[in-house]
């Protein structure tokens, strides 16, 4: 039984990590390099995309904002579809 | 209570029209009184279930995760950042964008590290947290000094730019415009707790991300909804041209960049007031739901300000209605969002709008209030000082007396302050909070090692250099206190400080031999199996 228990508390762990890092990696890398080529290679942001008055930076800026919140999205819904029975599990 | 308030508004209405002022601020001024009676009734309402501990802090914790979410974003998107990151658009560009994403990006992180185990361990603030299994005292007293000056950072920041705010929309004096917004910060603080507070945030959120709405698809209707023609309009009309769409110089070495960069990403997740939002829901899935929402509407805002900026460039920049003798906006940049809600839905619009600017300022004080009165009662009155024994009811006495102290203490600095730049106290909050709050509360949930000396000595320096660096750096030493050069050369200390506090943590947590130490360490696998599980909650409070 408290074996059993142990297990499944690891099981629990695991997959928070799982799913924890590689969205955590999605906020802090695109973040820092956004902000890198703001302090670095300004310029690279200035071109406009495709035949459009949008330039890149505003672009990526805005592609940034709507990423953040895809991020949220997909941890709640990957919570709740993996990370919740775990718990419940435990809780038995 | 509530005739006063209105007779007093009334007041000012009468003294404005005695000045022959245009017709726009009877409608404000309406607006305004409506959205006070509704707040008032609503603290009224709230008063009565905010007799015990956990309804003053938590609400009785039964918020569900959308009124959450909406009450956190009613609680972060503050008048400042709705004027000032539309106003500097307005100015710069693309570069309102670079802040628009700082404060957005803080929101991954406290979702997928904090928000769950913060709920799962704490109760009524985020000190419960980091004392949970460490000693409770020297925690506390380091914690709530953290909140405390976060707080009392950020309150004059809103003070001062409220003040003047409504200085320009209503006609009213500074001074009485400070005290009328901190007298209702009191009341709703003081009789209504959290309920009313989350419910003060929620109806402020609502209006500001419609007023914003309106405004931004009144905008766009005049281009069709055309991006394209839009950005192209703007490039044409400001006297910057096609530079405005890239980087302009606000982060010009990569020092600051990064700095600034932390500072953002990690403060958001140790501000006291949005923390203690978390504990207002039943349980961590709410939790992680409520922040889910909240990066919704804080995202889709700042799109509609940055939208709003671009309109203004385009619609105001060349309208003399809206300029001053030497061509700039009447009232300044930050003016930008409140100009031209009157240049694309009249005096109408514009009334909303001024009501929505003035809601908003009080709902953020209100959560500031409420945060700030928790570190005082809760952390540093019951657990500090009468480490857990006092009575509930004393608790609640002096929760109550110190939001009156506060709220007065408040009252007093915005009118000191009256002059100051203080456009630099909102960044040094953000770097307190990411240099000691965030960290305590990182290591506390998940490093096994972290003992109290390590967390005592490391927060305390983090505090203390954050603070240090900001004062010897270029917007206090130069800007503020006129001196030539700065003694430390950047803006953001937030890359140092935050290092400061990680490494002496680090150290001395490694060679920590202490009993106490020992003891603290061999309570981490508990408190880990409850932070990630909830289990146990039930069992150590009472809802």
């Amino acid at each position: 039984m408290k074996s059993n228990y142990i297990h499944q508390l690891n099981v629990l762990i695991k997959l928070r990590a799982k799913i924890i890092r590689p969205l955590l990696f999605l906020t802090i890398a695109p973040y820092f390099f956004f902000i890198g080529v703001i302090a670095f290679k300004p310029e690279m942001f200035s071109p406009f995309i495709f035949d459009t008055h949008i330039s890149l930076g505003i672009f990526l800026g805005l592609v940034l904002i709507l990423l953040i919140f895809i991020i949220t999205i997909v941890y709640v819904y990957l919570a709740n579809k993996f990370i919740e029975p775990q718990i419940s599990a435990i809780k038995k | 209570m509530n005739k006063l308030i209105l007779s007093i508004l009334l007041f000012s209405n009468l003294s404005l029209a005695s000045d022959g002022n245009s017709g726009e601020n009877h409608i404000s001024i309406i607006m305004f009184i409506l959205f006070v009676s509704v707040t008032l009734f609503i603290t009224y309402w709230a008063s009565k279930k905010s007799s015990t501990a956990d309804g003053f802090y938590t609400a009785g914790g039964n918020i569900s995760g959308l009124q959450n979410g909406l009450a956190i974003s009613g609680d972060f998107m503050s008048a400042a950042s709705f004027l000032g990151i539309s106003g500097l658009v307005y100015l710069t560009g693309f570069d309102g964008l670079i802040y628009s994403i700082g404060f957005l990006i803080g929101w991954p992180i406290i979702l997928l590290l904090i928000a769950e185990p913060l709920r799962n361990l704490g109760k009524y603030s985020f000190a419960d947290v980091v004392s949970f299994r460490l000693n409770q005292r020297p925690i506390r007293i380091l914690a709530a000094c953290g909140s405390l000056s976060t707080v009392i950072l950020y309150l004059i920041a809103q003070m001062v730019g409220a003040g003047k705010l409504i200085e320009i929309l209503f006609g009213l004096p500074y001074y009485s415009a400070v005290i009328i917004v901190g007298g209702l910060m009191i009341l709703y603080v003081t009789f209504g707790g959290m309920l009313a507070t989350t419910w003060v945030q929620i109806i402020k959120a609502i209006l500001l991300l419609f007023g914003a709405t309106v405004i931004a698809v009144l905008v766009l209707f005049q281009f069709n909804f055309d991006l394209n023609l839009f950005f192209n309009e703007a490039t044409s009309i400001h006297k910057k041209g096609i530079t405005i769409l890239s980087p302009g110089g606000l982060i010009s070495d990569p020092i600051s960049a990064v700095s600034l960069g932390l500072a953002l990403m990690f403060g958001t997740a140790g501000l006291p007031h949005i923390l203690m939002r978390f504990f207002t829901v039943p349980n961590a899935i709410q939790a992680r739901k409520s922040v889910a929402y909240a990066t919704g509407f804080i995202g889709y805002f700042y799109l509609l300000t940055f939208i709003i900026g671009f309109g203004a460039i385009i619609l105001i920049s060349n309208n003399p209605t809206y300029l001053d003798t030497s061509n700039t906006l009447i009232g300044g940049n930050n003016m930008a969002a409140i100009h031209l809600a009157d240049a694309v839905g009249g005096e109408i619009l514009l009334g909303f709008i001024s009501a929505v600017a003035f809601a908003t300022i009080l709902a953020v004080v209100s959560g500031l209030t409420l945060a700030g009165a928790s570190a005082i009662s809760h952390d540093l009155y019951a657990n500090a000082f009468l480490k857990g024994k006092q009575s509930e009811k004393n608790e609640m006495f002096v929760s109550k007396l110190a939001t009156i102290l506060l709220g007065v203490l408040t009252i007093y600095l915005g009118i000191i302050f009256q002059n100051q730049n203080v456009a630099f106290m909102v960044g040094l909050a953000f770097a307190i909070a990411a240099s000691a709050n965030f960290p305590l509360l990182l290591l506390s949930i998940y490093w096994k090692k972290l003992t109290t000396r390590g967390a005592v000595i490391g927060g305390s320096l983090g505090l203390f250099s954050a603070i240090t660096f900001v004062v010897l750096g270029p917007v206090v030493w130069v800007d503020v206190l006129g001196n030539p050069n700065p003694i430390f050369p950047y803006k953001y200390p937030a890359l140092f400080s935050m290092t400061i506090t990680f490494i002496t943590i680090w150290i001395l947590c490694t060679f920590d031999r202490s009993e106490n130490g020992y003891k603290e360490i061999n309570k981490f696998d508990s408190q880990y199996f409850r932070s990630q599980t909830g289990i146990g909650i039930d069992a150590n409070t009472s809802h």
